[in-house]
């Protein structure tokens, strides 16, 4: 059994259905995407999962354990972590406190230790300081620790959202369209670092994305959506030559 | 990386001393409560504060300015520090006067007759009032949360479970009302049967906690030493209307804080105005009229009782400051200041959004109940015309002139505006002899447009530095 797995989950908005009797499953270490044109139920999907919807019918799954109607923070503690299409980052916090929130369910002090700056906040203050710093360091984000994440470049602004994410510690990274906005250049970079995090960190990376060659040069299995339906699941060739999905896209297979 | 060498000399000296810790030790917290508990020792606090010069009228502003510390400070942990736009912390200042208002006179003077400070000799007195409170209040929130959640169960057994229960509680109420009503009198909610067991169960609890804990309540006021008596009922009085007010901030925060922005500020308006018309209906509260409350002096001929309240003013003030500073540089307080960036992505890395709130509210409510019981035991009469929209908003200015999200801004504007309206009504008194008379007419003048320009600044302020003016190196926006 994969670490997650979604049941048949369907999503009903009043007379639409926009997703209906989806199912899925990523594994430990694994590369997956869902692709589909405009408005076919890719952000619902994960939506429906990471609990900022609930499903209407069907279930998830995450290591044996129905993480379904649970809300996004019990969700994220439950081990999915995920980023946003448009980049939602704590643009007035500096980029090392954006990741140090992310270690922040873990520590155990408590409010009145912090009042009281007793030993134990004081540990692990600078434990979890030197985690950051760690993590920012592998995303090689370290020399703008200082800087007020809103001042960083784009692509680095994606870096720290994704180093975010993963500092809460996730078994499932879930990316929500990531090369949105970026150059040539930095899709090429972004292609590394996504591959970069999935062997470093072990996680399971679940990507949506509209940059078809990106998402063929990276992902082993995709799911093609259309209308909230699924219309075809396999690997990048696959996927590529079903006639459905070409129908899907308009006859355009590279967008 | 884009930027050339990837290196900005971002660690600024003034970045570094604001991000560091306020005291990495325990000093000023000790020093604090030495000052307070040494206090009494010294004679009416003017030889260790060395103010014996000091004459009454800038001692009083002096404690003005030491509880509008308390009060804004405890508001910029909730509007600045966390994001949610309270306009009803006049209201939790209200249940901490109210409280320490109302119990020190009723129940601080039964030990020993002898004392001419009648009020202030039975600390345990206090206590027991403030405790029976408590554990009463407790108690009937937990009922009433116990009963929902009975309620709510229900509708796991059968889908209209719920629907059926309030559906009977709501018929029971209409035939209690039609049957009883009439020959209760003018008010039908007086014979809701309910409603009256649940009173009756209320007051009976009370006045049962009340008459059992008379001996200890004598006790502990015996084995206080005579001269820490006073300082002790003060002590009962601002702790019980902080707690008190930390429970009314919990009771107010669990269901109005699913409200964001303008629909929050209108939800706590709403309940300061509900704690306000409470009291002006309440009889023991003294109604409209309001209540005469002791103030904390020793020599109330001399005049100089303000100048003996000042340590425990600013022993106050200066445990507010350090609690919030101290939230805000905590993973807790980074958590607040991620709500007010943006919930969603809170949400998703894993902060409790509504607990951070609560938290939030709790604690602010809580250290403004203190600074009401101050005001309350240093102004001497209090009413409910007081804590009303007016007070609140003169908070908020202060909060938002400081800076949303800056305690050394909030001090500056706190001690500046509250010393502004003396300061320009007074010119004719301290303006020196040499200065030419349109110095002395001018604050005349600056005072008779006072809260024009108050609303000037504060629209000035929200527009070009939303983050204070005083907001060294963090007025950059977003």
């Amino acid at each position: 059994m994969a670490l997650l797995e979604i049941k048949n989950i369907s999503m009903q908005f009043g007379g639409l259905k926009a997703l209906s009797d989806f199912s899925f499953a990523i594994d430990q270490g694994e590369l997956v995407g869902l692709i589909g044109p405009n408005g076919a139920g890719k952000s619902t999907a994960f939506n429906a999962v990471t609990g900022v919807y609930k499903p209407t019918k069907g279930q998830t799954e995450l290591a044996g354990r129905r993480i379904d109607g649970l809300s996004t923070v019990q969700i994220n503690h439950a081990g999915i972590a995920r980023t946003f299409q448009n980049i939602r980052l704590f643009t007035q916090l500096t980029v090392l406190d954006n990741v140090l929130i992310g270690f922040n369910q873990s520590g155990t002090h408590g409010l009145l230790g912090a009042i009281v700056r007793s030993p134990k906040f004081a540990r692990e203050r600078e434990k979890f300081k030197g985690e950051a710093m760690a993590l920012l360091k592998t995303l090689k984000l370290d020399q703008f620790a200082a800087w007020q994440a809103s001042s960083l470049p784009y692509g680095d602004q994606r870096r720290l959202e994704i180093a975010r994410a993963l500092a809460t510690g996730p078994k499932i990274l879930c990316l929500d369209e990531p090369a949105a906005g970026m150059n040539p250049q930095e899709k090429i970079e972004l292609t590394g670092l996504i591959r970069f995090i999935r062997d470093r960190f072990g996680v399971g990376i679940w990507l949506i994305e509209h940059d078809m060659k990106l998402v063929m040069a990276l992902c082993e299995r995709i799911t093609v959506l259309d209308h909230g339906e699924t219309i075809a699941v396999g690997t990048a060739e696959q996927v590529q030559g079903d006639p459905k999905v070409i129908e899907a896209y308009l006859g355009e297979p590279e967008k | 990386m884009s930027v050339a060498g990837g290196q900005l000399p971002l660690e600024t000296p003034v970045r570094r001393h604001l991000s560091a810790p306020l005291v990495a030790n325990w000093w000023v917290p000790l020093a604090v409560v030495l000052v307070v508990a040494l206090a009494p020792w010294v004679e009416g606090g003017r030889g260790l504060l060395g103010m014996g010069g000091w004459d009454k009228f800038w001692a009083q502003i002096a404690i003005v300015v030491g509880i509008n510390l308390t009060l804004a400070m405890s508001l910029q942990l909730i509007n600045g520090i966390a994001g949610q736009f309270s306009l009803g912390h006049a209201g939790f200042m209200a249940v901490g006067a109210y409280i320490g208002g109302y119990a020190v006179p009723t129940h601080g003077g039964k030990l020993g007759a002898e004392d001419e400070m009648v009020a202030w000799v039975h600390p345990g007195g206090v206590l027991l009032y403030v405790v029976a409170l408590g554990v009463v209040t407790v108690a009937t929130a937990g009922v009433v949360f116990g009963l929902y959640k009975l309620v709510g169960l229900l509708g796991r057994v059968h889908k209209r479970g719920p629907a059926v229960v309030f559906g009977v509680l709501l018929a029971w109420l209409v035939v209690d009302i039609v049957t009883k009503g009439k020959s209760a009198g003018s008010n039908p909610l007086g014979a809701i049967a309910a409603l009256g067991w649940g009173s009756a169960a209320v007051t009976g609890s009370f006045d049962w906690i009340m008459l059992r804990g008379v001996g200890a309540a004598e006790w502990v006021s015996g084995v206080t030493p005579a001269g820490y008596r006073q300082p002790a009922c003060l002590v009962v009085s601002l702790l019980g209307g902080g707690v008190m007010a930390a429970m009314a901030g919990l009771v107010v925060g669990l269901p109005t804080l699913r409200l964001r922005g303008d629909y929050l500020a209108i939800a706590t308006l709403g309940v300061s105005e509900l704690i306000r018309t409470t009291i002006t209906n309440s009889g023991p509260l003294g109604r409209a009229t309001g209540l005469s409350v002791p103030t904390y002096s020793v020599d109330a001929e001399a005049g100089v009782s303000a100048v003996y309240f000042f340590p425990w003013v600013y022993g106050v003030a200066i445990l507010t400051i350090l609690v919030v500073w101290r939230i805000q540089h905590s993973p807790k307080g980074r958590a607040l200041q991620c709500l007010r960036e943006d919930e969603i992505a809170a949400g998703a890395v894993g902060i409790d959004v509504t607990a951070h709130k609560v938290l939030a509210f709790v604690i602010g409510a809580g250290l403004a109940g203190m600074g009401g019981a101050l005001f309350a035991h240093y102004i001497g009469y209090i009413n409910p015309k007081q804590f009303d929209l007016t007070k609140s908003i003169e908070l908020v200015v202060m909060v938002t002139l400081g800076g949303l999200g800056s305690v050394p801004g909030t001090i500056v504007a706190t001690v500046l505006l509250s010393l502004f309206q003396p300061a320009l009504q007074t010119a004719n008194q301290w303006m020196p002899a040499w200065a030419p008379g349109w110095a002395t007419s001018g604050a005349e003048l600056l005072n008779k447009y006072r809260l024009v320009i108050y609303s000037l600044l504060l629209i000035v302020a929200i527009l070009v530095r939303s983050r204070g003016w005083l907001s060294f190196g963090r007025g950059k926006k977003a």
